[in-house]
């Protein structure tokens, strides 16, 4: 391909690491109030809605994995102008760039929410913005290896908030879940679609395809970040269904940090303080990624130093993040994101896969015509 | 190396000139550890804090403030107003609600707690017969710290499974659940005593009665398994068959402790709606009195059978007592939802078929053992 991505040895890495590109992609601020998102639509069946959802990552993932199989080392922005053109597939790449820093603001301003909500009221969000983003520049300059090396140790660091679920566990009532199926089909469906601001992150694979070294195992990898991701909204979702009571889950905006609540240590008494705070580390890699596909893209538009777009794209987010201030403001900005992101990366990918075949099998028709 | 700098540096002068978030230095600000919450003599509500102050010297000072306002909040700033020290919720553990506050609904309280994130989700909260103000602001000569000495009180008999635990989440899930009623530990003070006197029982968020202690119990039974606690009955003296006891008194007193209880609700009838309850009760026996020799396979079963039918009676007399005033602290309401599809159940069409509930009561009672003396 003429147009493949060109990387030196020192910039590729190991296909084990896409475990926790992945999962650290996926995991971020979703996770602090997804729950009564999708019980809204799906009730007490809302866990089946999680494993439907999870499921559908795996799906999706196939057909990126096997999009970008059969072009070996490109990534979408590559691919895009290789199926659309030279015009057309730019477009489909500023769409894409939009989409990535999008979800970068969604991420950094969801986060500032839940901090001056829970910890700090009185605290200015072009402050929190301006650290953040100040820490994510640093990050992002030190290259791809320093993002994926704070994804892995965003992931490693946090192992640790998983078992305190045992802590809401002595709480909970099982008969909660009962009746199972009580939904509709089709609510379950609409609580599946609800998972999209949750689950989505692994798009990233598009970008970060062909900077792995060893490729035949980057599926294995994938899939069990993916896996592993579902299990965690899977067992956040079930301590969550038999916690609250219905209409108390409603009514409460981020039931998982809700549940940390309960949580009572000798030493640390509220440690929901603490793990809010602890959240920058996990949506760190978040912020990394998406900035870094952001400027994969935006090299292939305009010749751009990595500098120069980062500090060009932190004005930006710095300018943008005055326009939301209050709650309603940041729900309707929610709401409409993951109406996109749901066609974006759920739906796009096989379309695009149907073209990348569609547009292959023409290509080796037309060679052997010649 | 140098970008490296430059953004570390505007990340030190960003946090230096910025990060001015308020400090909250524990010798300059007052500890709010418990709130009692009645009705004004001229505003909606009168609240009576409990404020501890750390002082930097070895005893810390406990100050209780009172202030009237139309809400909640509005009384804080008032108390505010009155304290030496900035006061924060932070360290809250206990509200108490007075009785008459408490019947005309505590819904708007359970929810304001909730919504404040400084508030956890531990917090215990109680009921107390009468006004909570003089019960706070009673000089008691034992107790140093009121606030510390009501919350340890009411922690220590949840845990050792005596009442039903009233963390403000568990209430908040029952107050906003479909098939379950609020019930609180009541307290009473008598004179230099703070004691728990029973549970008060509500309807949605308005308190509509109280049971006590003793029944208190067969409340717990119905919510909870009991794995520890422990319990004293009467049974009376013409239940027992001859051959245990040759002319029996009128009362016989049993204590069990521990007591382990599984039960298993089935609902046979949803249009009734009937239930059928199968208790499995095991003991040891503590105490009995008069005694009986309990060491016989014979004595022990026709013992357990008493037992046995003496609880059912009991248990019967509580749910009607319950049914009577509308409170299914049971939540017999959850076993309706969780056993019929498509129920659609709603806080009223639940009270409505509660009154008309059935409930076929079955102990199935085993003495384990009665300590190391025949």
């Amino acid at each position: 391909m003429k147009n493949s991505v060109q990387i030196g040895p020192s910039d590729t890495i190991s296909a084990f690491l896409l475990f926790f590109i992945v999962h650290g992609a996926q995991i971020g601020v979703g996770i602090h109030g997804f729950q009564r998102i999708i019980y809204q639509d799906a009730k007490q069946d809302a866990w089946i809605s999680v494993i439907l959802a999870g499921l559908a990552t795996h799906i999706i993932a196939i057909f990126m994995l096997k999009t970008l199989e059969i072009y070996g080392s490109n990534d979408l922005y590559g691919i895009h102008q290789d199926i659309f053109g030279k015009w057309i597939g730019n477009f489909f790449n500023i769409i894409y760039i939009s989409y990535c820093s999008v979800a970068f603001f969604a991420v950094l301003r969801n986060y500032i929410e839940v901090v001056q909500t829970w910890v700090f009221p009185d605290l200015n969000t072009w402050f929190l913005t301006v650290s953040l983003l100040l820490i994510v520049m640093y990050a992002f300059t030190g290259g791809l290896r320093v993002i994926v090396g704070v994804s892995f140790f965003s992931a490693v660091l946090s192992i640790w908030l998983f078992p305190m679920l045992a802590f809401p566990m002595k709480f909970i009532e099982p008969r909660s879940l009962l009746p199972i199926l009580d939904s509709d089909f089709s609510e379950i469906l609409k609580g599946v679609h609800s998972m999209t601001f949750t689950v989505i992150g692994f798009e990233i694979l598009y970008v970060i395809y062909p900077f792995v070294k060893d490729k035949e195992k980057a599926k294995k990898h994938v899939h069990l970040g993916l896996f592993v991701t579902t299990l965690i909204y899977l067992a956040v979702m079930l301590v969550t269904l038999t916690y609250f009571s219905g209409a108390q889950l409603t009514k409460t905006i981020w039931a998982t940090l809700t549940l940390f609540g309960v949580v009572k240590f000798p030493f640390i008494e509220r440690i929901e303080y603490f793990v809010v705070c602890f959240w920058l580390l996990i949506i760190l890699p978040n912020l990394c990624l998406f900035i870094w596909s952001a400027f994969r893209g935006a090299k292939r538009l305009v010749k751009v130093s990595a500098n120069k777009f980062v500090w060009l794209f932190s004005l930006i987010i710095f300018g943008v993040s005055f326009m939301f201030k209050t709650r309603p403001q940041i729900n309707t900005f929610n709401d409409y994101y993951s109406q996109v992101a749901f066609y974006i990366v759920f739906v796009y990918p096989i379309l695009l896969y149907v073209l990348a075949v569609a547009k292959k099998k023409f290509k080796s028709h037309k060679e052997q015509i010649e | 190396m140098k970008k490296c700098c430059v953004i570390l540096l505007s990340l030190f002068l960003c946090v230096g000139l910025a990060a001015c978030a308020e400090t909250k230095l524990l010798e300059r600000v007052g500890l709010v550890t418990l709130v009692g919450y009645d009705f004004g003599k001229e505003e909606a509500v009168e609240t009576t804090a409990v404020v501890r102050q750390v002082s930097t010297e070895l005893q810390s000072k406990v100050a209780i403030i009172t202030a009237e306002n139309a809400t909640t909040q509005g009384t804080r700033a008032k108390v505010n107003n009155r304290a030496a020290e900035k006061i924060m919720s932070g360290q809250l553990r206990g509200v108490l609600f007075g009785e008459e506050f408490a019947s005309a609904g505590i819904g708007h309280n359970i929810e304001t707690s909730l919504r404040n994130s400084t508030i956890s989700g531990a917090m215990l909260l109680a009921v107390v017969e009468g006004e909570t103000r003089p019960m706070l602001e009673y000089p008691y000569p034992e107790i140093d710290d009121i606030g510390e000495h009501i919350y340890k009180l009411l922690k220590q008999n949840i845990a050792s499974e005596q009442v039903v635990s009233s963390t403000l989440h568990e209430v908040a899930h029952d107050y906003y659940s479909v098939g379950r009623d609020v019930a609180i530990p009541l307290l009473n003070r008598d004179e230099e005593l703070i004691e728990i006197s029973g549970i008060a029982l509500f309807r949605r968020d308005k308190m509509v009665g109280k049971l006590s202690v003793e029944d208190s119990f067969y409340v717990k039974l119905m919510r909870d398994n009991y794995h520890a606690g422990s319990y004293e009955m009467k049974l009376k003296g013409e239940d027992l068959p001859t051959s245990l006891l040759k002319d029996p008194p009128d009362e016989i007193n049993v204590v069990f402790d521990p007591i382990k209880t599984r039960k298993d609700v089935k609902l046979v009838n949803p249009t009734t709606p009937e239930f059928d309850l199968h208790i499995t009760v095991q003991v040891r026996l503590l105490e009995i009195k008069p005694n009986i020799n309990v060491g016989e396979v014979k004595n022990a079963e026709e013992l357990e059978k008493v037992i046995g039918t003496g609880l059912s009676a009991e248990l019967s007399r509580v749910i009607a007592d319950c049914q009577e005033i509308g409170s299914d602290v049971f939540g017999f309401g959850e076993f309706y939802r969780s056993s019929v599809r498509h129920s659609e159940l709603t806080e009223e069409k639940w009270h409505a078929m509660f009154k008309e509930m059935k409930v076929n009561i079955d102990f199935d009672v085993t003495l384990l053992r009665s300590g190391i003396f025949e």
